[in-house]
């Protein structure tokens, strides 16, 4: 049996965390932001929002609130190509969406 | 985004479990009409050439990948990224799925209006949802005409009588409150 000294053992345990980190990091998740508009109406927003993601009354109200007042809040979270659906039906509804990686500043 | 509303005629309200109704006047069906008819226009106005490539163009992906020079067409059909490859990218696989969604709710709007001759309109959940679509669709149109971005409504409240944007104002504004009064309707089970 080969012995491993405590130093290489760190040395390797090390290098397979970094190594999952960026598996990891490659394959954050992506988000679908909405953006603050001058022409849609506050309860259309919270309405499209409670249709298309099936929030609450609650939740959508609370982040149309935050589109209104940040000028955008995240609505949804997942893979590129959900993000990608997603930022289709908020257009077919006429919201301002777009998607990017969730690590990059919003 | 704008919480206004103006009082006019009675607007949609909802009728039994899930329908919707509205009475409108002949001038305000008619205006409604050529709205209507004015998006599906615009909608339908970048006709590629598929000869090249039928098979493209059964699956409806675009030669065009470049944003719409039209300023509405570009508030109707927007990036979906802010980096313009993948903006570019995604356009060419979907923007034709997507004018046909926005034409379908303004083309089902026009039925709606013209299969009634004294102006009693009655939709269903998901025809509601494309009245609130293609209003929708139409109030972005006209909000880039009125220039919403820069102008409060304030200043759009005081345009002179001859000003050609003041009867555009006024449609802006009674589309918004129709918009509202079916939202009204429709979030009134989820009180």
């Amino acid at each position: 049996m080969v012995r491993v000294d405590e130093k290489t053992k760190e040395i390797v345990e090390e290098k397979i965390d970094e190594a999952i980190k960026e598996i990891f990091s490659s394959d954050k998740p992506w988000v679908t932001i909405v953006w603050d508009d001058p022409v849609n109406l506050m309860t259309y927003v919270t309405y499209v929002l409670m249709e298309l993601f099936s929030f609450t009354r609650e939740k959508a109200h609370g982040l149309m609130m935050q589109v209104h007042t940040q000028g955008k809040a995240v609505v949804s979270t997942g893979s590129r190509e959900e993000m990608e659906h997603d930022v289709a039906r908020l257009h077919e509804y006429g919201l301002w969406a777009t998607l990017q990686r969730g690590d990059q500043a919003l | 985004m704008s919480a206004e509303t103006e009082e006019q005629s009675s607007g949609f309200t909802r009728h039994g479990s899930d329908d919707y109704v509205a009475n409108f006047s002949s001038s305000e069906r008619q205006v409604l009409i050529n709205l209507v008819e004015q998006i599906v226009e615009l909608l339908g106005e970048r006709i590629d050439n598929y000869d090249d490539d039928p098979l493209a163009a059964m699956i409806g992906i675009t030669s065009f990948d470049s944003p719409p020079d039209d300023e509405v067409l570009m508030r109707l059909l927007p990036n979906a990224y802010a980096e313009q490859v993948d903006a570019s990218e995604f356009r060419r696989y979907t923007e034709s799925t997507l004018r046909a969604r926005k034409s379908a709710n303004a083309m089902s709007m026009r039925i709606d209006l013209k299969s009634s001759s004294d102006g009693y309109v009655e939709v269903d959940h998901d025809g509601a949802n494309a009245w609130l679509g293609g209003m929708n669709d139409i109030r972005l149109a006209l909000g880039v005409r009125l220039n919403v971005q820069a102008n409060s409504h304030e200043d759009l409240e005081i345009l002179a009588p001859d000003d050609p944007l003041r009867g555009v104002y006024a449609v802006y504004s009674w589309l918004g409150w129709l918009q509202e009064s079916l939202i009204q309707a429709l979030m009134d089970d989820a009180l």
